[in-house]
């Protein structure tokens, strides 16, 4: 391309281009190819060798260039040119396009020869870059050169802040989603300490009115709830303060040869005391290697499952599998419940996720939290297959040294 | 015999409520929502309610609202410790009492007990779920509107003008006490948007909008919905 060929630019042309600019700055979402379309539409009616766009990194408040093109004649040689790195800071701080022009005009190297437009890129009084126009070796920058420049400028300013302004929005989504997830904890846990609570203030204080009698078994119902709230508040203290200690880096873990087998079998046993009606089917390999975990970690994670499926698949039996192969145990744990719609399965391990279609299922969502820090811990990996309708199926996978 | 309809959407609380009540000798009925309250206060007429405040489908608060734009039953609120403003604005949307959870089985009887003597000693409970005005009609439950017996569509600030002309059948409401009531204190001299409303609501209630039946214009006083004559009815 040849600066040469290109004829002064009649007025009607010139108000053709700014109109195709701003079409390019409104239709184009994608800041880069905005610039790339625009820088070729102004070196029709403007001349220049090269571009820098300059932008303010408002955490560092220092420039950092975020467009640059070199269009001239000797490309390669350009590159090691000047690129107007001081000028961009001085026309920053002041907020006036400043103009330059050779230092040593008479020097052979056209590229010695830099005239230099830098103009600020300004919304209102808050100036958020540098432009820079270079012209190796002149024609000089006229002054209706010059105010075509700046009207450009404030086409990009606005390409400019729109990136802005987009990055800070998805800044910010990022913020109030962790925000959000942080209340919606605060209100679950508020609420799930509270309920057990009030039934055990409320059937405590009905066991003690003065002005009634209750007969034996009704007095043996309220105290069975009292005591399976107590349960329950336990339970979610362990949760909170195993959270607490996670974040704390606290969890400690006591590692010892044991069998996944009995691990598994005492869990049963443990749940079968509560909810009798609760079929559990197993398919171990007999007898399982023994393995190096903790036994109390790993029986909190199997006992967290049996939780979850006893409250989100409450008919369904549970199958839980053993296979160990090349020094890895995998466990199958699979119910046959509604399963657990796609859209949530990334998130079911995240700290405080709860799914939002249960909303009267109690829980705290740091279960499958903690469950997934505990197989971590273990060198291990904890993952769910779920169909909806079908059930779901958490698959960990210990090594047998962690 | 007094029924009392218990509103609490975990079954525990209900549980406690109705063994708590009926031991007193009172009849208790249970809902675990607030539209099924809605239907249960409108269909089986109780004496008192008592309504949670953190319920799924619709909370306690907007359901004690519908509630009171077609019954005065007596109403407590039980509300969780901390959480004054539930209290506040179950006070304020017409509530008698409330209870703070977790309470005291003694302390909640006692407040019914309270609640029941102070209102039977000053008015009937009296409920108009289902509001006609010529062709149109109101369920207060539902918050539903049909005209001539086809559902008409209105939006939240709409509806509300509407019940408002509704609950003063034959009296003129000023522009301001509309601004006011609906979209309030900063909106008050904003004149504008209630003539817009207005001519909206109208729109979709009104044969002829503009020689209204529903909501009639007295010019320099403000609006009303007249007083329908006896062989109109």
């Amino acid at each position: 391309m040849s600066q040469v060929q290109i004829s002064p630019p009649s007025p009607p042309i010139q108000l053709e281009l700014l109109y195709s600019i701003s079409n390019t700055i409104t239709q184009n979402l994608e800041w880069k190819k905005a610039l790339d379309e625009i820088s070729i539409l102004v070196r029709k009616i403007f001349i220049f060798d090269n571009l820098v766009v300059y932008r303010l990194d408002s955490t560092r408040q220092v420039l950092e260039v975020v467009y640059a093109r070199a269009a001239g004649r000797g490309r390669s040689a350009e590159a090691d040119s000047t690129w107007g790195e001081t000028v961009a800071y001085q026309v920053f701080q002041s907020q006036k396009t400043i103009l330059t022009e050779p230092t040593s005009p008479s020097s052979p190297d056209r590229l010695e020869r830099p005239f230099v437009l830098s103009i600020p890129l300004s919304v209102g009084d808050q100036t958020l870059g540098v432009i820079i126009f270079i012209r190796f070796g002149g024609p000089v920058f006229t002054p209706e050169s010059v105010d075509l420049a700046e009207y450009i400028s404030r086409q990009i300013t606005h390409l400019v802040e729109r990136q802005r302004i987009q990055d800070e929005y998805r800044d910010l989504e990022v913020q109030h989603q962790q925000s959000r997830l942080q209340q919606d904890f605060v209100s679950t846990i508020s609420h799930e300490l509270r309920n057990p609570l009030g039934f055990i203030k409320g059937y405590t204080t009905t066991l003690l009115r003065s002005d009634t009698e209750w007969d034996h078994n009704t007095q043996l119902e309220f105290l069975k709830i009292i005591d399976e709230e107590t349960d329950h508040m336990q339970e979610l203290i362990e949760n909170l303060l195993d959270s607490a200690r996670l974040q704390a880096g606290q969890l400690r873990f006591q590692f010892q040869l044991l069998r996944l087998d009995s691990v598994i079998n005492d869990v049963i046993l443990r749940t079968n005391l509560h909810h009798p009606e609760l079929v559990f089917r197993l398919d171990f390999q007999q007898p399982p290697i023994p393995i190096t975990a903790d036994p109390v970690r790993l029986a909190q994670v199997i006992e967290n499952l049996v939780g979850n499926a006893i409250k989100y698949a409450p008919d369904s039996d549970i199958l839980i599998t053993i296979r160990q192969k090349d020094s890895k145990s995998t466990i199958l744990f699979s119910d046959h419940g509604p399963g657990i719609p796609e859209k949530y399965q990334p998130f079911i391990f995240d700290r405080f996720f709860r799914s939002p279609d249960t909303p009267t299922i109690h829980g705290s969502g740091l279960g499958l939290f903690i469950c997934k820090h505990i197989i971590q811990a273990h060198h291990g990996e904890i993952t769910v297959i779920s169909t909806l309708g079908e059930g779901t199926t958490f698959q960990i996978v210990l090594p047998d040294q962690p | 015999m007094t029924r009392i309809l218990a509103v609490d959407d975990e079954r525990l609380y209900q549980h406690l409520l109705e063994v708590n009540l009926e031991k007193e000798g009172f009849e208790v009925i249970t809902a675990d929502n607030g539209l099924d309250a809605l239907e249960m206060v409108s269909s089986q007429h109780p004496d008192l309610v008592i309504m949670d405040i953190m319920m799924p489908k619709m909370d306690g608060i907007t359901t004690c609202e519908r509630i009171r734009q077609f019954s005065n039953v007596p109403i407590i609120i039980l509300t969780a410790r901390g959480e004054e403003q539930d209290r506040v604005r179950g006070l304020n949307v017409g509530a008698d009492d409330y209870v703070v959870k977790p309470f005291s089985a003694t302390e909640l009887v006692a407040r019914v007990r309270a609640v029941l003597r102070r209102t039977s000693s000053s008015e009937q409970i009296t409920q108009n779920r289902y509001f006609t005005h010529g062709n149109l009609k109101i369920d207060f439950a539902r918050a539903e509107v049909w005209k001539d017996n086809k559902p008409v569509y209105l939006s939240a600030t709409e509806y509300r003008l509407l019940i408002q002309f509704a609950h003063h059948i034959g009296q003129v409401i000023t522009a301001e006490e509309l601004l006011m009531a609906i979209w309030g204190p900063q909106y008050r001299e904003d004149k504008e948007i209630l003539w817009v409303s207005i001519a909206r609501l109208r729109q979709k209630l009104e044969d002829n909008p503009h020689s209204p039946v529903h909501i009639v214009t007295r010019a320099g006083l403000g609006y009303l919905m007249p007083p329908i004559e006896k062989e109109h009815a």
